[in-house]
């Protein structure tokens, strides 16, 4: 009763004039036939994260990454999970907790064409089933997967997309790919090198030291979804909310800009001739060469923004050459300041290193500076040393680019500042 | 009863949030003031429940109003609700509130236990709330206070499409809101504005309904100049 109540549904109205106006090639926002709604793509703050707007349809997507043990059948080979979470205030219709039938078939959707996992999935959404567990079917690759590996058989990259839907306003599948493609082109792992005693230790560098790397993308599998009225002879791209009630099927065409058809979806609903499969997909082609360069044109206007802020922090980096010197100092006489440089300090042996090295190279110009830096200078050497030559050339790095040093100094210059006034 | 005017509340045409005092009930004695949607009494004091702008109604109604997607029922609000189920004494009809409502099958016009309306599943029905609270199922009229029909009753054809409530007042405002204005000026429909967010518009041709519900779903947050002009974009486009 309770889930019945919630489910929304048109109105006899609203059923009879949809399909009345459809008949003269109208669709009751104004749009022709085979137009997509205005399509919003916002990136995040930070590196995987993006939120798309396709109408009145919003989807996040944020993507994190681990190191994991690989699968033993794909030893050489990082892993991809989608997981889609439905937020009751998306639609009253998704019950927290419980995926229902649409939600199976979008989770399912963004995944068959990342690494296909295909009917698998369906199958996976009960909760005694392995959900990650990937079919051996995987067709079009568009992450690259043995990118993402970091020892055979020990330890590779588990990149992770999380789909919030935040507003359902129809066409799901579309506009949660397009997040998803969006946050994966932008999402950066950690750099990471195989070291250590035994030359099997993976060590992961911190951000600020080594520039993250993003994921290898072949290709963009986008989702252009349609939907048939009536005898399958009316046929509309990017079917809204009250389309979706209405209408009597629907089939996703995964496709990327080459015109290469990566998967197709439908799942029941009325039968449609081959030739008007066909003609979607021509359609569906060009409509996703122009999603490609609008998911595209957003990321570089990203990038480009995230590297002009990298460039901008060069000259502020000069004067404060002078409060790194002063930190250290007080680091000595101040125990306060001391705890909190070393809980800011991570855990890593890797970013102690590298982040010590820093303020010496800026503060071997001063001479006051020279014993902390001395000392400093020698942590940076012993433990740098089981590493060989990886550490070294971590230090090389490390002075060759101004981003890294700026950024291992300003917390530090920031807690200055504010010990200075209390 | 009323022996001097109550100073109105400092509040009036602010915007106010759950918990501010909107009105101090201890400086006035001998006063009936009337409260309605998103306030409510505290002790001594009228405290907002709801977020909104307070509006008063000379000389003494109080109410705070707001726009949502979600409708709290009222009394006397004209709404459009969608028959979800029928019973043997009640439609059950979805409202956009928290609970769905009750519409009585002898709340029309004549009504008896012979000539109940059959009506089936997903009919758009425009009524009256005739009883409202939190406790129970609100319930739906299809006749006016005299016992007339009044235009209640079921809506055939046409299309209906959900706004805000706080859209659908200002359809419903007087004077007509400039874009119902500039779309008659040019077109001639049906219309019917539920205070709970649903318009229905009707009209002979599919183009006239669909141009006359887009430009009311875009005006929602443009100004009276711009709801004009966007009307004559709409308008010359469709010629």
């Amino acid at each position: 009763m309770s889930m019945d109540q919630l489910r929304w549904r048109p109105t006899v109205n609203e059923r009879d004039f949809i399909e009345r106006a459809l008949q003269s090639d109208l669709r009751v926002d104004g749009r022709n036939s085979f137009d997509f709604r205005t399509l919003k793509i916002t990136l995040g703050r930070e590196d995987g994260t993006s939120e798309v707007q396709l109408g009145e349809t919003r989807v996040m997507a944020y993507v994190t990454a681990q190191l994991v043990q690989p699968y033993r059948d794909r030893p050489n080979e990082g892993t991809l999970a989608i997981f889609t979470e439905f937020s009751p205030m998306a639609d009253p219709a998704f019950e927290a907790g419980h995926p229902g039938e649409s939600a199976i078939e979008l989770g399912q959707s963004p995944d068959s064409c990342f690494c296909n996992l295909s009917i698998q999935r369906c199958v996976s959404m009960e909760p005694n089933v392995d959900c990650l567990r990937f079919s051996p079917l995987r067709e079009s690759r568009a992450v690259d997967m043995e990118s993402l590996c970091v020892v055979a058989g020990k330890q590779v990259w588990s990149v992770r997309v999380d789909l919030h839907i935040l507003d359902n306003g129809g066409n799901l599948i579309d506009a949660a790919n397009i997040a998803a493609l969006a946050a994966l082109s932008t999402f950066r792992r950690p750099e990471c090198t195989v070291g250590g005693d035994d030359g099997q230790q993976v060590i992961v560098h911190d951000p600020e030291v080594r520039d993250p790397i993003p994921l290898t993308i072949h290709h963009m599998p986008i989702a252009v979804t349609f939907a048939y009225f009536g005898e399958g002879n009316i046929v509309v791209l990017d079917p809204t909310y009250k389309e979706e009630a209405v209408m009597g099927g629907r089939m996703t065409a995964t496709i990327n800009s080459n015109g290469d058809v990566c998967a197709i979806q439908k799942a029941g609903g009325e039968g449609v001739m081959s030739g008007v499969i066909m003609q979607c997909l021509r359609i569906a082609s060009v409509k996703a060469a122009d999603i490609t360069s609008k998911i595209k044109k957003a990321v570089d206007s990203y990038t480009t923004e995230k590297d002009l802020k990298k460039v901008k922090r060069l000259p502020v980096s000069v004067p404060q050459k002078i409060h790194v010197t002063d930190v250290t100092m007080e680091n000595k006489g101040d125990g306060e300041l001391e705890t909190q440089t070393q809980t800011a300090k991570t855990p890593s042996n890797v970013q102690q290193i590298s982040k010590d090295p820093a303020p010496m190279v800026e503060a071997s110009s001063e001479e006051d500076a020279q014993p902390v830096t001395d000392s400093s200078n020698a942590e940076a050497k012993s433990t740098s040393n089981p590493h060989g030559a990886n550490g070294e050339s971590d230090e090389a790095q490390e002075i060759g680019s101004p981003k890294s040093l700026k950024d291992a100094i300003k917390p530090k210059h920031k807690r200055k500042k504010k010990s200075g006034r209390s | 009863m009323e022996s001097r005017r109550p100073p109105p509340s400092p509040f009036v045409e602010n915007y106010v949030v759950p918990g501010d005092v909107v009105l101090d009930l201890s400086e006035m004695t001998n006063q009936t003031i009337k409260l309605g949607a998103g306030l409510r009494q505290e002790c001594d004091t009228i405290q907002a429940t709801s977020s909104g702008k307070l509006r008063l109604s000379k000389p003494n109604k109080y109410w705070v109003e707001s726009s949502q997607k979600r409708y709290t029922p009222s009394v006397e609000d004209t709404v459009l609700g969608i028959v979800v189920d029928t019973k043997p004494d009640n439609f059950l009809v979805d409202i956009k509130g928290p609970n769905l409502a009750f519409l009585p099958v002898l709340a029309f016009e004549g009504g008896t236990r012979r000539n109940i309306p059959k009506f089936e599943i997903g009919t758009l029905i425009y009524a009256r709330v005739v009883k409202a609270n939190s406790i129970m199922n609100p319930e739906l009229s299809c006749m006016d206070a005299t016992g007339k029909a009044a235009e209640f009753g079921q809506l055939k054809d046409g299309y209906m499409f959900d706004t805000s409530t706080g859209m659908s007042r200002m359809l419903l405002s007087s004077p007509t809101c400039p874009v119902l204005e500039a779309l008659g000026k040019k077109l001639s429909f049906e219309i019917a504005v539920g205070l709970n967010g649903r318009v229905w518009v009707n009209a002979p041709a599919p183009n006239t309904v669909i141009l006359v519900s887009n430009a009311i779903i875009r005006s929602e947050s443009l100004s009276g100049i711009k709801q004009r002009a966007m009307v004559e974009n709409l308008l010359q486009k469709l010629t």
